[in-house]
This record gives structure tokens, C-alpha cells and sequence, in this order.
């Protein structure tokens, strides 16, 4: 009986081991939302393994800033051929480390509210950062940040930690580029409204916004899209604020140290087709990178539009985001 | 032959030290006299091997045994009490001196019970220790030390405490192991243990 | 000469080694992380560290909470143990001990979820507290941290000193309860020497869960003045790349755990968590008269009102979701992503717990058979480590240990299983040390004596007596690992969820009814699993013992 299933089990370990060899696997190393069960991840996988003679192996990190940390650690030995979820926020840190290659992937069918023209970062999705509301408990929210700023210290609101957080950092950025160096002072009058600064999006969004604990969360301007659509629900809406959106971009790139890199830039260009973005919009609940047409979800007419699209260049939050930090840090605990 | 030469212990607080020599052949019973205090445990403890002397010798047919561990030494002990697992069967504890890991035999188990049954104890095997009297217990005990067959037995006021029906059961068990060949190391308060059963007295 | 047959592993070797070996893995494991990351930037000077003024606010904070939550998690503990003691027979107090055991091992979103509903600004509480006694009550800032830490750590606490106390001698008992001591000099008498040599020990256990805790004080903490050593060591590596930093953290709190842990290993650390000495069945009559026990009766009300609503919370609003977690879209098929979630939980938490259950007996062996006090202070230090080290730092050590393995399929499992098992360690290892050492003089020497040595010790000796034990260690052991969210998220998964990672990727794409229905499975599933190994653990069940010995050793009351 034991042996039995011992030579099953070999046999199993060897047919897999012989399937390996026969076609090529590209391993992306990503985050969780993307490759859950309900996710973009496993329709895009299917997708585009009918086009390859290959397989994709998603290698799944907490974050963007986990997929950063392990490429580090993993040096020029990293199994990744690519990176798919790192994000304006983390991508010059990541090109800082010299283990990402340039792509050939042919960008003018982007659709983004910037302009992109990146040697080594081709973004699969983007969103703006906002805040959503109960209309129930808010009827009628601050229209500009200046007003939410503005606002009695009775109106509660939840935000991420800009140090653990991408949308905290989000929100940090969107501060800095309306005030500039009025930021602290502003983040001071904001102070009394901040119900509390959560680790993560989900530890503020579960634990604490859908228990009632706040009329508004920072969150982003799709995430309505998603109660429209599946919740079949209004009551949670995106505050548009007249000084512009706060712009996120989530992107991905080719490791160098891979030995398919064709295979990879395969996928990149597969990344910027319909076949790819049509998932984007309600499975990850972001816009997507190209210009969908009709395919894009009727709910996303509904969100808000902002009037502009705010933005610092990477390479410019690299460089100061540590003393922005300090700052902050600095207004929030005086 | 045991033969125990000039073994030397003290306790670290105690000024004089004991110094304990004598020698015994087997099928022979030594009793060791004295006032309590004097240091019959300490011999006892040194003979089983739980404490270490400071010098000194105890040969065993001319073999030193004297830094071999308790479970190299061919003797088994019983205290005045304590001498079982509380927590395993009566049968269970017989066992355990058998074959330490209680791989018992037909033979084995068979002759726990007639054991059980010769101490008049027959259909106790059982029992857990906590469910028997102080007499029943250190018959218990005195089986083990019978059924593992080892040349010297030691006893540490065995039969102290114990009504005179078990006193005289037991002794005559002891009798019998004495005159099958055992040796017996035998401290005791009582003066008819002592006539009954030893064959030399060593004082301390 | 050898008249024994000998026992399978009795050379002495065999106690030692292994035990010093898995103690020292561990020591290299955290120094391999540390080391990493000075390796890749070189330290900074420690005087910077007392020069910034936001990292000295961390430390103290760090300290003042941990302190505060220990303080109060004991306040709250000792009382509820000694109720539970005193009323050994009231209906539904085996179910109130599974709830204890549960609180900790409860994944902190899921429990941070529940506590905002009661205590929350819109919670059950909150509103009962403004409209009937005109009282406010904020819990965002140190009450919350605090009320959250007490919430995670007094129901643990209080099991622990409930088995102390009942297991003090009979003897005591028996003239206390002569005397007719009251309360005061029961406890003086009876209780306080019976909980006293576990004091430092759990102490020390409280402090380092609170000093390391991390979302719990962000999510309540109110602000960035609420930050601890390891949020700021997640920021210096995650975001600031600062890895010098960190690793200057790191073992700042790592000089503060550890020589907690010194201390209390001090005093014989062989305080145990839970002693083990001949059960009384004596009781004290201090809590038999009427106002004795209604007073009783308030106080342990109080207590399970502030467990058990939380759980509440927690099983309302998962209720809404579970038909459908289960059979999604109405279909009558069990939905296979939760069951295979489920299963892939169980598959890593069940060896976890077999592991740490065992390395911890190995460790205790090694205490034991070492002569010299400072290997056994050194291996006990370090099976403390896993608390102590930031799991970030730890991972970045392990990830350097085995690297070539990483990240694959199979391997990263059994990694996530190895690691599991290693931060339960801690808490397996309190639960086994007292029982594990507690063979009493005479014994030993009959087992020297006849052979009863290695394997055959064990099994005949520790086993019979260490069931219960055993069963309420692999309990917690495997509850840990089942709802653990953070080794598996630190190594990356190939896209097959555990149940708390799951429960994270629905939170993510705002699943958030699929989210609280797969928080109140897990629950009910830590439930289940420490109803079952109690019952294993119970006399009733012996089954595996009674071919030799058909009753065994009477056994504390309480389940």
C-alpha cells in the first residue's frame, strides 16, 4: 500500500518535472490583489498562455515595497524574469538597483492623464487617490482638500501611515505638491480631523470605515466602482476635490539577471492589449493603461474626474521623501 | 563478593566525615546499625551510585563499581517509601524492572502475575500505587526488586511502618531470595529485622 | 559489564545535543539577519539614535506601552484566575477557558475588527457609556493600545496562573482550608507561592508580545505618535532602504527583550508557565457564601463581557457572509477556494504545531541535561528569540540561510511551516517547561537505577503525565500558526492562499462580507481545534495509554 503510493508519487514528481522541461515558465513575482483567486492575475495567466508555448508562475509578496526587498536580496540570482506591481512610489528606488532591464514594448497606446515615457517601467494600470465617503453619515463632504482641511475637528477621517502604506504616501504627496512647504503647517490644522493612521489600506478599510468608525477614508477614486458594480451599492462615494487628484500608476518591468527576457517582453507587449486590460477595471478596480472603448464598465462614467491630475516625478520623490517624512512626522507628533 | 573499602563522604557543611568499610559475600545479609543521622542513607546512596564519593572504593567480584552509573550497578534498592511510579499500573511498575522499556514477554507478564499472587496480591496488577495501602505498596516494590534479579538488593528501612502480618510475609520473601543467592545490604532501626535476617552487622 | 537492556537515545549526548542544536540554530538564524543587514550598510553610530528626537519618542513609547499593558493585563489575569479557581463548577466554564485560549491566537484583524464595533466610536459600548453614563470614551490613542494588548494577553495570562493555582500542594490546601483562611491569607498563603515562581516568566512573555506589536498600535494608536521599535524598523527597511538603521533597532529592542528574559531566567527561570505538582482536591471555602460568590459571579461577568462581546461582533458580522463563502452564488457545492485555503492551513499549522511542540521538548531536555546553568540559561534565552527578533530581520536572515530554495513551491511551504513552528516556540515552550521538569528526585533515581533511560524515560515517565500538557501546548501551537498572517507573507506564496492570507486578498479587492465570513470561519475553526486537542488531552481519552496501566494519575478538574 505505502509503496503503492510512494511510485505514485514519484511518478506524479517526474511528470511534472518532464512537463517543466518542455515549456518555458516566466516567473512574476507580484502582490496579492493582483494574483488572488478573483483577481486580474489567473484570467491574465490563462490569457496568455494560450498565445506562448509557456507557463507563468506568480510568485506572491506582500507589496510593492516586498517585491523591491526580495529583488534586493535575491541580487543577479533572482528566479523573476519580471516584477508587475511596483508603483510610482517604489519604482526609482527599484531602477536605483541596477537588476531591472529596459523594455521595447511600444508605449503610445497609453492612455494615462500623464505623459510616460519610460525606458524600463511600462504601466499596467493607474488610479487617483481620494476620499471615500458614507453618504449616509456625509452627506455632503468637503469639496477641496482645503475645505476637508478646513473642516470642525468633528469630522472624523481615516488615513494610511505614508510609512507603511502606498496610499498613506499617496496622500503625503498629494499635500506637498498643493502646499509645498506649507505642507506640515496644513498636516497640523488636518491633525484634530484624523480619527486614526492605520498600518495598511485594509487594516482602515475593514477593521475601522465599514464598521462606521468614520465618514471617510483615504482611499482611491475607483473604489466606488467596485460598490457600484458588485455591491450594487451608491452609498459609497469618492470626494472630489477641486486642487486635483493625487495620481498613482502601477507598473512593471523586466529583470535583467532572466533568461527569458523575450519571453518576458512577450507579456509586456501582451500587457498593453485589450486581452490584459480588460481585467483591470473591475478586477483590480483601477483604469486601465489603454483606451478600452465600450469595454470599460459603465460605473466608471460615474466616478469623479478630476480637473487635474497631480504629480511628482519619481525621481523627485526619491530624493526627498525622507525629509518630507520627517517633516511630517514632525507636524503630526508636536 | 561485595567489598566496600574506605569510601569517604561528606556533605559541604559537615565537619567529620563518614568512612564506611566492610565486605559481604553473596547469599549473606549485612545489616548496617546505627542511630539515624549516622549516615546509613548516605551509604545506601553512595552503594546505588546517587551520590559520588569523595574516595575510596566498592568492588563487586574485584571490579570497581565505583564510577559506574546507577543503571551499570547490579543492585536494585527500596526505600522506606516512594519506591513507585504514582502516575503507572502496579503491573506497569513491576514491568519496568524487567525490561526498561516494557517490552515484556509472555514469561514475563506471567510471572508478575504468580508474583502478584505469591504477595498476596492476586488481581491487583492493575491499580495505580495511589490506591494501595503503605504495606501493599512496599510489597510492590519488593516483587520488583525479586523479579529483576539482580545480585544485591538494597534496603532502606523496608518494612518500617508496616503492620506485623506484612513485616513477616515480607521477611520470609527476603529469606528465601537470601538463600537463592542474594545479597542483601539491609539498614534497619529494627532489632528483629536484624535478628532474622542478617548474617553481620556493620555499625556506624 | 551491562545488565540493562539499553534504552533506545539514553546516551547523555542525546539529551544535550539536539536541544543545544535547534537553540543554536536559532541564535545563528537571528545573527544571520542582523548580520545581513549590517553587512549591506554599515551600522550607525548608536549616540545617533539618542540624537533624534523621533527615534527616542519610539523607545519610550515602545516601553510605556508594553509596561502599561503588562501591568494591566496581570490586574485583570489574577483576579479571573482566582475566581476561576474558587468556582471550579459552574456550567459553561469549560466553554469560558476554550474562549480564553482563543483570544490570543485570534488574527489581529479580525480581532482589532471586533473590538472597534464594542468599543469603537460607533461601538455597542461607546454608545451605552455616552447615553447612560454621560461618560466619553476615545479609543483611538494609548486606551486603545492598551485595552487591545489586555484583550490579546489577560485571558492567556489568566489560563496560565488558573493551572499555577490549582496545582498548588495539597498540603497547603489542606491546612488552609483547616485554618479557614479568608480571602487575603488564602492568597497569601496558598495562591501568591503557587503563582509566584511563574510570575517573571509570563511577565516577561506579556511584555515582549506588547513591545513587539505593530498594527494593533497603528490601527489604534491614533497617529504616528503611537510607534513602536518595529513599525519604525518596517519603515528603515521597507521604505527608507535604511538597513543600518534597522538593524541598530533591531537590537536596541532586542538588548530590551532579552534582558528582560535574562532576568527572569535568573530566578531559576525554570519558572515555568504552567507547574505541574500533585493536583489538590481540597478548595478553599473563601468563595462558598452567597456574597462570596455573587460578588464572584460580578466580577467574572465583567470579565466574559469584555471577551466575549468582541466575539460577538466578530460572529454578526461574518454571519451575513458565510452562506455564501461556503456555497457561493447558491450553488450546492462547498466552494473549493475555501476548503483547499482551509486545507492548506491546516496542512502547514498541524506540522507547525508537531514541530514546536517537539523542538520544545528537545530544548527542555537540553536545560535539563546541561551542567553547567549557563548553557541551559543561554538555550532558554533563545527559544525566546523568535519574540524577540523582528520578524523582517528574521526573514531577511532566513532568506540568506537558504537561498537557492527560496520562493519555490514546495520548499517555500515547508519554510513557512519551519518558521511557523520556530514563533510558536515561545509560547509552546511555557507551557511544557514546568510539567517537563517536575520528576521528582525519587523517581529519577528509581529510573536511573533500573534503566529507564532515553526513549524509554519518555515514553513511560513524561508522556502519561504530560498529555494534557502536550495537548493544550500543540493547541496553541497550531492555533498560532493557523491564524498567523505574517512568515507566509514575508516568503511569498505561489498564488495558493492560506486562510488568513485569504482573508487579506478579499480585503484587498473589497470583498469585505467574503472577508468577515472568512474571519469568523477561522475562528471557528481555532474553536474546533482547541475543543479537540483538549479532549485528546483529557483523562476520558487515554486510550493510547491504558495497555499497560488502566487509570492514571488524577488530573486537574478544569478541562
Amino acid at each position: 500500500m505505502l509503496i503503492r503510493a510512494f511510485t505514485l508519487l514519484l511518478l506524479t514528481l517526474l511528470a511534472v518535472s518532464a512537463n517543466a522541461e518542455k515549456v518555458s515558465t516566466l516567473t512574476i513575482y507580484t502582490h496579492p490583489s493582483f494574483a488572488a483567486e478573483w483577481g486580474p492575475g489567473p484570467a491574465v495567466k490563462d490569457a496568455f498562455e494560450q498565445t506562448c508555448n509557456c507557463q507563468i508562475n506568480y510568485v506572491v509578496l506582500d507589496s510593492g515595497g516586498d517585491i523591491l526587498q526580495r529583488l534586493r536580496l535575491e541580487g543577479k540570482s533572482s528566479e523573476a524574469d519580471l516584477v508587475l506591481g511596483l508603483d510610482t512610489g517604489t519604482m526609482e528606488t527599484t531602477r536605483q538597483t541596477g537588476l531591472l532591464a529596459s523594455h521595447k514594448t511600444d508605449l503610445s497606446a497609453l492612455n494615462l492623464p500623464v505623459d510616460w515615457q519610460d525606458p524600463v517601467f511600462v504601466p499596467y494600470d493607474w488610479g487617483y487617490f481620494a476620499f471615500v465617503y458614507d453618504t449616509e453619515q456625509l452627506p455632503e463632504p468637503p469639496k477641496s482638500l482645503e475645505a476637508l482641511i478646513a473642516a470642525p475637528d468633528s469630522l472624523k477621517i481615516i488615513i494610511q501611515d505614508p510609512r507603511t502604506s502606498t496610499p498613506g504616501l499617496g496622500l503625503l504627496l498629494w499635500m506637498r505638491q498643493v502646499y509645498g512647504d506649507q505642507a506640515p503647517e496644513k498636516w497640523q490644522q488636518l491633525k484634530g480631523k484624523i480619527l486614526t493612521t492605520t498600518k495598511s489600506w485594509s487594516d482602515g478599510y475593514f477593521s475601522l470605515f465599514m464598521n462606521g468608525e468614520a465618514p471617510m477614508i483615504l482611499s482611491y477614486s475607483t473604489s466606488p466602482a467596485y460598490h457600484m458594480a458588485v455591491d450594487k451599492t451608491d452609498r459609497y462615494q469618492a470626494a472630489e476635490f477641486e486642487e486635483g487628484h493625487y495620481l498613482q500608476v502601477e507598473v512593471a518591468a523586466l529583470v535583467k539577471s532572466s533568461d527569458q527576457k523575450e519571453l518576458g517582453q512577450a507579456f509586456l507587449d501582451f500587457m498593453l492589449s485589450a486581452d490584459f486590460q480588460r481585467h483591470i477595471p473591475l478586477k483590480n478596480v483601477m483604469y486601465p493603461a489603454t483606451d478600452l472603448g465600450d469595454e470599460l464598465p459603465a460605473v466608471f462614467d460615474k466616478l469623479i474626474q478630476p480637473a487635474e491630475a497631480l504629480y511628482f516625478d519619481p525621481k523627485m520623490v526619491t530624493d526627498n521623501r525622507r525629509q518630507w517624512l520627517n517633516e511630517w512626522l514632525d507636524a503630526m507628533t508636536r | 563478593m561485595l567489598e566496600v573499602k574506605n569510601l569517604v563522604f561528606a556533605y559541604p557543611d559537615q565537619k567529620a566525615p563518614w568512612n564506611f568499610q566492610f565486605s559481604v559475600a553473596p547469599g549473606q545479609c549485612i545489616a548496617i546499625h546505627g542511630a539515624s543521622g549516622s549516615g546509613k542513607s548516605t551509604l545506601m546512596n553512595l552503594l546505588a551510585g546517587f551520590l559520588e564519593p569523595q574516595s575510596g572504593d566498592i568492588l563487586w567480584q574485584g571490579k570497581s563499581l565505583r564510577h559506574r552509573p546507577p543503571w551499570h550497578r547490579p543492585m536494585t534498592s527500596v526505600f522506606q517509601e516512594h519506591n513507585l511510579f504514582e502516575h503507572l499500573s502496579v503491573e506497569a511498575n513491576i514491568g519496568l524492572g524487567i525490561h526498561p522499556g516494557l517490552k515484556l514477554t509472555q514469561e514475563d507478564q506471567l510471572a508478575i502475575e504468580r508474583g502478584l499472587q505469591s504477595v498476596g496480591l492476586g488481581g491487583f496488577g492493575k491499580r495505580i500505587p495511589g490506591d494501595l495501602s503503605g504495606g501493599q505498596r512496599q510489597r510492590v516494590a519488593l516483587l520488583r526488586t525479586i523479579l529483576r534479579q539482580q545480585p544485591m538488593m538494597l534496603l532502606d528501612e523496608p518494612l518500617t511502618g508496616l503492620d506485623s502480618d506484612t513485616r513477616d510475609l515480607l521477611r520470609q520473601l527476603l529469606l528465601e531470595q537470601k538463600a537463592l543467592g542474594s545479597l542483601i545490604v539491609l539498614a534497619s532501626h529494627d532489632d528483629e529485622d536484624r535478628q532474622v535476617l542478617a548474617d553481620s552487622i556493620c555499625r556506624l | 559489564m551491562n545488565l540493562q537492556p539499553s534504552a533506545p537515545f539514553s546516551r547523555p549526548g542525546w539529551r544535550l545535543w539536539p536541544g543545544l542544536a535547534i537553540a543554536g540554530a536559532l541564535v545563528v538564524l537571528a545573527m544571520a539577519g542582523l548580520g545581513a543587514l549590517v553587512w549591506e550598510a554599515s551600522l550607525p553610530d548608536m549616540n545617533e539614535l539618542w540624537r533624534s528626537r523621533y527615534l527616542r519618542t519610539v523607545v519610550a513609547f515602545t516601553v510605556w506601552q508594553a509596561f502599561l499593558s503588562v501591568v494591566l493585563s496581570l490586574l485583570v489575569a489574577i483576579p479571573v484566575a482566582r475566581i476561576l479557581a474558587r468556582q471550579s463548577g459552574f456550567p459553561g466554564r469549560v466553554v469560558l477557558l476554550r474562549l480564553m485560549e482563543l483570544s490570543l491566537v485570534l488574527p489581529s484583524i479580525v480581532a482589532v475588527s471586533g473590538l472597534v464595533s464594542v468599543y469603537g466610536r460607533q461601538g455597542w459600548l461607546t454608545g451605552f457609556a455616552n447615553d447612560w453614563l454621560g461618560a466619553s470614551w476615545n479609543l483611538y490613542g494609548i486606551n486603545g493600545i492598551v485595552l487591545a494588548h489586555v484583550f490579546f494577553n489577560a485571558p492567556l495570562a489568566a489560563r496560565i496562573l488558573l493551572q499555577a493555582i490549582e496545582s498548588a500542594p495539597t498540603s497547603q490546601l489542606r491546612i488552609a482550608a483547616q485554618l479557614g483562611l479568608g480571602r487575603w491569607w488564602y492568597w497569601r498563603a496558598v495562591e501568591w507561592p503557587a503563582v509566584k515562581p511563574i510570575m517573571p516568566g509570563l511577565a516577561a512573555l506579556v511584555f515582549t508580545l506588547c513591545f513587539t506589536s505593530f498594527a494593533i498600535v497603528m490601527t489604534l494608536g491614533g497617529g504616528p505618535a503611537a510607534t513602536t521599535i518595529e513599525v519604525a524598523i518596517y519603515q528603515s527597511l521597507r521604505f527608507e532602504f535604511d538597513a543600518g538603521q534597522a538593524a541598530l533597532l533591531a537590537m536596541v529592542q532586542l538588548a530590551i527583550c532579552g534582558f528582560l528574559w535574562w532576568l527572569a531566567a535568573r530566578d531559576g527561570l525554570t519558572a515555568s508557565l504552567l507547574p505541574d505538582r500533585q493536583v489538590a482536591s481540597h478548595r478553599s471555602k473563601a468563595g462558598s457564601s452567597f456574597w462570596a460568590r455573587s460578588g464572584d459571579a460580578a466580577a467574572l461577568g465583567l470579565f466574559v463581557l469584555f471577551l466575549v462581546t468582541p466575539l460577538i461582533a466578530i460572529l454578526l458580522r461574518g454571519l451575513p457572509g458565510i452562506g455564501s463563502a461556503f456555497f457561493p452564488e447558491g450553488s450546492f457545492s462547498v466552494n473549493p477556494a475555501l476548503l483547499d485555503a482551509t486545507l492548506r492551513s491546516l496542512a502547514i499549522a498541524l506540522p507547525a504545531g508537531l514541530m514546536s511542540v517537539s523542538a520544545s521538548l528537545l530544548i527542555l531536555a537540553c536545560g535539563t541535561a546541561a551542567s553547567q546553568p549557563a548553557i541551559t540559561r543561554l538555550t532558554n534565552v533563545a527559544a525566546y528569540l523568535p519574540l524577540m527578533v523582528p520578524p523582517l530581520v528574521l526573514g531577511t536572515g532566513l532568506f540568506l540561510l537558504f537561498r537557492p530554495n527560496l520562493g519555490n513551491s514546495s520548499e517555500g511551504l515547508i519554510l513557512v511551516t519551519l518558521i511557523n513552528a520556530m514563533m510558536a516556540l515561545p509560547f509552546v515552550l511555557q507551557m511544557l517547561r514546568g510539567p517537563m521538569g517536575n520528576l521528582d528526585s525519587a523517581s529519577r533515581q528509581q529510573a536511573d537505577q533500573l534503566g529507564v533511560l532515553g526513549w524509554y524515560r519518555w515514553r513511560w515517565l513524561h508522556w502519561p503525565r504530560m498529555r494534557r500538557p502536550l495537548a493544550l501546548a500543540m493547541a496553541y501551537g497550531t492555533g498560532l500558526s493557523l491564524g498567523d498572517f505574517g512568515v507566509i507573507a514575508l516568503f511569498g506564496s505561489l498564488g495558493q492562499p492560506t486562510l488568513p492570507v485569504l482573508l487579506y486578498q478579499q480585503l484587498g479587492s473589497y470583498r469585505i462580507d467574503a472577508a468577515a465570513a472568512t474571519g469568523l470561519w477561522l475562528v471557528l475553526l481555532l474553536l474546533m481545534l482547541f475543543s479537540l486537542f483538549n479532549r485528546l488531552g483529557s483523562p476520558l481519552f487515554n486510550a493510547g495509554l491504558a495497555s499497560k496501566s488502566s487509570r492514571t494519575v488524577p488530573e486537574p478538574e478544569h478541562a
